[in-house]
């Protein structure tokens, strides 16, 4: 009794439920869609329709089955985005630096950096892709800015939390600067400058994808087109939405991990509670 | 400690030492006028009163955390910068302002790499101050797994790595609970013993301030000042059990009815 | 000291003044075509800020058409999806073990950023697709920070409300529901430019040529590069419209509890 109640009570079954719910109620919506609909996958497909495409080996175009395809073209856009997420990484991190050293870049950086999140950047896609001429750059460059911001500010706000006594202890110190921000300062922003990059990587990877609409060629965003227009089976456009809607949260829990492994006083933190 | 007052002996001089602030509003408010004593070697010296008293701010002073408006500070002959710059002091927070991110022994060694000692040298230090707060074998854990009164012995231990002379104590135990402070009073007063500091030790604890110090300093609000500098002539070493002597009992309604307009 | 507050008015001027500099030489820059060498790229792709800005002068009724179908979307999505949030809030509060759980999921959905997966199917009808999609990223944050709201009480506030006896009721509308306002608050400023970004995009996908970001796209793949510049400075005084209402609301709801 005991264990079974321990196992109901335990957030991975709870989370469990809520998936099956999920699915449940995603199924009888598929049945009902099924009933009245000519082409039901074009609405809802059965979630076994969308796995078996993904294990089936026929060919789309061919040449290739679904999963190959889907893998092929995922590796273009996912390497664009990850690309764009270490620039986007970098500038963010050092914009927070240089604001938390000058009173004077920070007054003139903060207005525009809370501009950034207000401007619909996604929005600017096609420009950015008419301005760079090249979809893989396009794809970089949004992937970036759309990081720079979570991670420029959550740095910032980082150096912020830093409490007075620690800047007075280094004081006491005769610290330098340099000593500050290497003992003090950078160690201290880690679990802020993660909270930056567990909300953008899941950002960087839709941008990326959504560039990938805007042109053809490779990219797992092409194919959606390609497929949402009817130039192949509507599966592959299914597989897609739940391949990166689970590389987009794998990317979420991989950003935790590597925080984890970064910061071992992290792991204390929640098992002593 | 109290007879040997000859000059060279010394440690802090206070000569008129005044703040005045800019409030809000724009007037201006005397947070402490013209304070002037002098503190000698190895004394342990308490800053008494309530809030506003300007107790924390005649320790920032001394710390160089503040420039005073008025007067001037000597440390051992230097000015309080001069003495900051030469790591004269050692300062312990109202909390102990720990490292998460390092375990106990690299939060003791912090100073330590401040200064560009080599690793063997860093590390049989911090080794020897652990010892000396007898918290050895927590050396390889994290703060956030140290009690409170755990923590803040970890923040004395921090202090005293470089070996100052002074240490500087912003009402370190306010925040613990009654049974670990008092084994903190205890535990502090052995090692002020083993090391021969000075200490300055804020507080708005009359009782504590009587069981620690050679020397209490009342400071009274509106406008902050020294009002009294009562000698605390208990015999030492104390133990807990002095708390229940009529002798202190006493000294402690001295001090109490020394206060000024609070 | 007065010299103390002379220099506290010093840098609350500097901190308008550097930024407004900063702004004028960007400006200035790109009006020169010292940004077109920059970018490497000619007046054609990247038009001047002047002629910018006599486009959108000269068809600001096209414009607002636009801007009228964008703001629709945005606002009942966000209106919507709010809604929806703090009802499921309200549910995980009142039930929290299996609630929180529902959170971890709904948190969940917020990292796949659905966009462009609901707009996808937008060939249903194409405003009420785009406003189901501004919704679900709306709902997300809500529902995240509208939880907090709704459990993060004031220490012993809830001990409180149980000595008088309180029912559920009761401690929902005098506790609960005051508390979670700050909070509805931080989700909004997160969804209300989630909301903007989510409306153009799906706008790309939609099967009625109209909004905002519909025209920006049209007009690249025309190669009307000015006009398309024109709805981006549209698209970005929207959003930025949008936040500052909200942030005037904001002011006026907690200035009465301060």
């Amino acid at each position: 009794m005991k264990v079974i109640k321990k196992i109901i009570g335990s957030k991975l079954f709870i989370t469990l439920v809520w998936i099956a719910v999920i699915i449940v109620i995603w199924e009888v919506l598929a049945f009902r869609v099924a009933e009245v609909k000519r082409t039901p996958e074009n609405v809802l497909p059965h979630l076994t329709g969308i796995v078996d495409s993904l294990t089936s080996s026929k060919t789309i175009n061919g040449a290739q089955t679904a999963l190959e395809m889907v893998l092929e073209n995922a590796g273009a856009t996912l390497s664009r985005a990850a690309l764009g997420y270490v620039i986007g990484i970098a500038s963010g991190f050092v914009l927070a630096l240089l604001m938390s050293l000058s009173g004077i870049i920070e007054k003139i950086a903060f207005p525009y950096l809370m501009l950034i999140q207000l401007i619909p950047i996604l929005g600017m896609a096609p420009i950015i892709n008419a301005i760079t001429g090249d979809i893989a750059i396009s794809r970089i460059v949004i992937a970036a800015i759309l990081t720079f911001y979570p991670v420029a500010a959550n740095t910032l706000a980082g150096f912020k939390a830093v409490r007075r006594e620690a800047h007075e202890l280094m004081y006491s110190y005769a610290a330098k600067k340099f000593q500050l921000y290497t003992k003090t300062m950078i160690p201290a922003c880690i679990p802020y400058f993660f909270t930056g990059l567990k909300i953008s990587a899941p950002m960087a990877i839709t941008a990326s994808i959504l560039v990938d609409t805007l042109q053809g060629g490779i990219g797992l965003g092409c194919l959606l087109s390609q497929s949402l227009k009817g130039a192949m089976t509507r599966y592959v456009f299914w597989d897609i939405v739940f391949f990166s809607a689970v590389i987009g949260i794998l990317s979420f829990y991989l950003m935790g991990v590597l925080e984890i492994l970064l910061c071992p006083y992290k792991r204390l933190e929640k098992k002593g509670r | 400690m109290i007879g040997a007052k000859e000059k060279n002996n010394i440690e802090i001089m206070l000569d008129n030492v005044g703040m005045t602030y800019d409030a809000a509003d724009g007037k201006k408010v005397q947070a402490l006028t013209s304070v002037t004593m002098d503190i000698h070697k190895g004394e342990f010296i308490s800053l008494l009163g309530p809030s506003g008293c300007g107790k924390t701010t005649l320790l920032r002073i001394i710390a160089d955390l503040l420039q005073p408006t008025s007067g001037k500070v000597l440390i051992g002959g230097e000015t309080p910068k001069e003495a900051r710059l030469k790591r004269k002091y050692g300062m312990v927070f109202q909390s102990a302002v720990l490292y998460d991110w390092r375990t106990v022994i690299k939060n003791i060694e912090l100073p330590l790499e401040i200064i560009h000692e080599s690793k063997a040298e860093r590390r049989e230090r911090a080794v020897k101050m652990l010892d000396l707060v007898g918290l050895s074998e927590f050396a390889d854990h994290y703060p956030r797994q140290l009690s409170g009164g755990m923590q803040q012995r970890v923040g004395i231990a921090r202090a005293l790595a470089l070996q100052p002379e002074i240490l500087l104590m912003d009402e370190p135990f306010s925040a613990l609970d009654e049974f670990t402070r008092e084994k903190l009073h205890i535990d502090l007063l052995k090692i002020w013993r083993k090391t021969n500091k000075t200490i300055i030790f804020v507080t708005h604890n009359i009782s504590e301030s009587v069981f620690l110090s050679d020397r209490v300093c009342v400071l009274s609000p509106h406008p902050g000042r020294l009002s009294a500098v009562i000698d605390i002539d208990l015999p030492r070493p104390r133990a807990m059990e002095i708390r229940d002597t009529p002798e202190f009992t006493a000294l402690v309604s001295k001090v109490r009815n020394s206060f000024e307009g609070v | 000291m007065a010299v103390k507050s002379i220099s506290k008015r010093r840098s609350s001027v500097q901190s308008v003044v550097l930024p407004l500099i900063f702004g004028a030489a960007l400006i200035t820059a790109w009006q020169t075509g010292l940004l077109h060498i920059l970018l490497n790229t000619d007046e054609y792709v990247l038009p001047y800020p002047t002629r910018i800005i006599t486009i959108i002068s000269e068809n600001t009724d096209k414009i607002m058409v636009n801007v009228w179908a964008s703001v629709q979307v945005a606002v009942l999505g966000l209106l919507l999806g709010s809604l929806l949030g703090y009802l499921i809030a309200i549910f995980a509060a009142t039930f929290p073990k299996f609630g929180s759980g529902g959170l971890t999921i709904v948190s969940a959905f917020n990292a796949i950023h659905w966009t462009k997966d609901v707009s996808s199917e937008a060939e249903v009808r194409s405003t009420f697709a785009k406003i189901i999609v501004v919704t679900v990223v709306s709902m997300a944050s809500m529902s995240v920070n509208a939880y907090r709201g709704l459990t993060e009480l004031p220490v012993f506030s809830d001990d409180l409300m149980k000595t008088y006896a309180a029912g559920r009721l009761t401690e929902f509308t005098k506790l609960r529901l005051p508390n979670s306002v700050p909070y509805i608050f931080t989700a909004l400023r997160v969804s209300v430019p989630g909301s903007v970004i989510s409306a153009l995009v799906s706008e790309y996908f939609a099967e009625y040529v109209i909004g905002v970001g519909r025209q920006i796209r049209e007009n690249i793949l025309i190669a009307q590069y000015s006009t398309a510049w024109a709805y981006i400075v549209t698209a970005c005084i929207v959003g930025i419209v949008m936040y500052a209402i909200l942030m005037v609301i904001e002011a006026l709801v907690m200035k009465k509890r301060k």
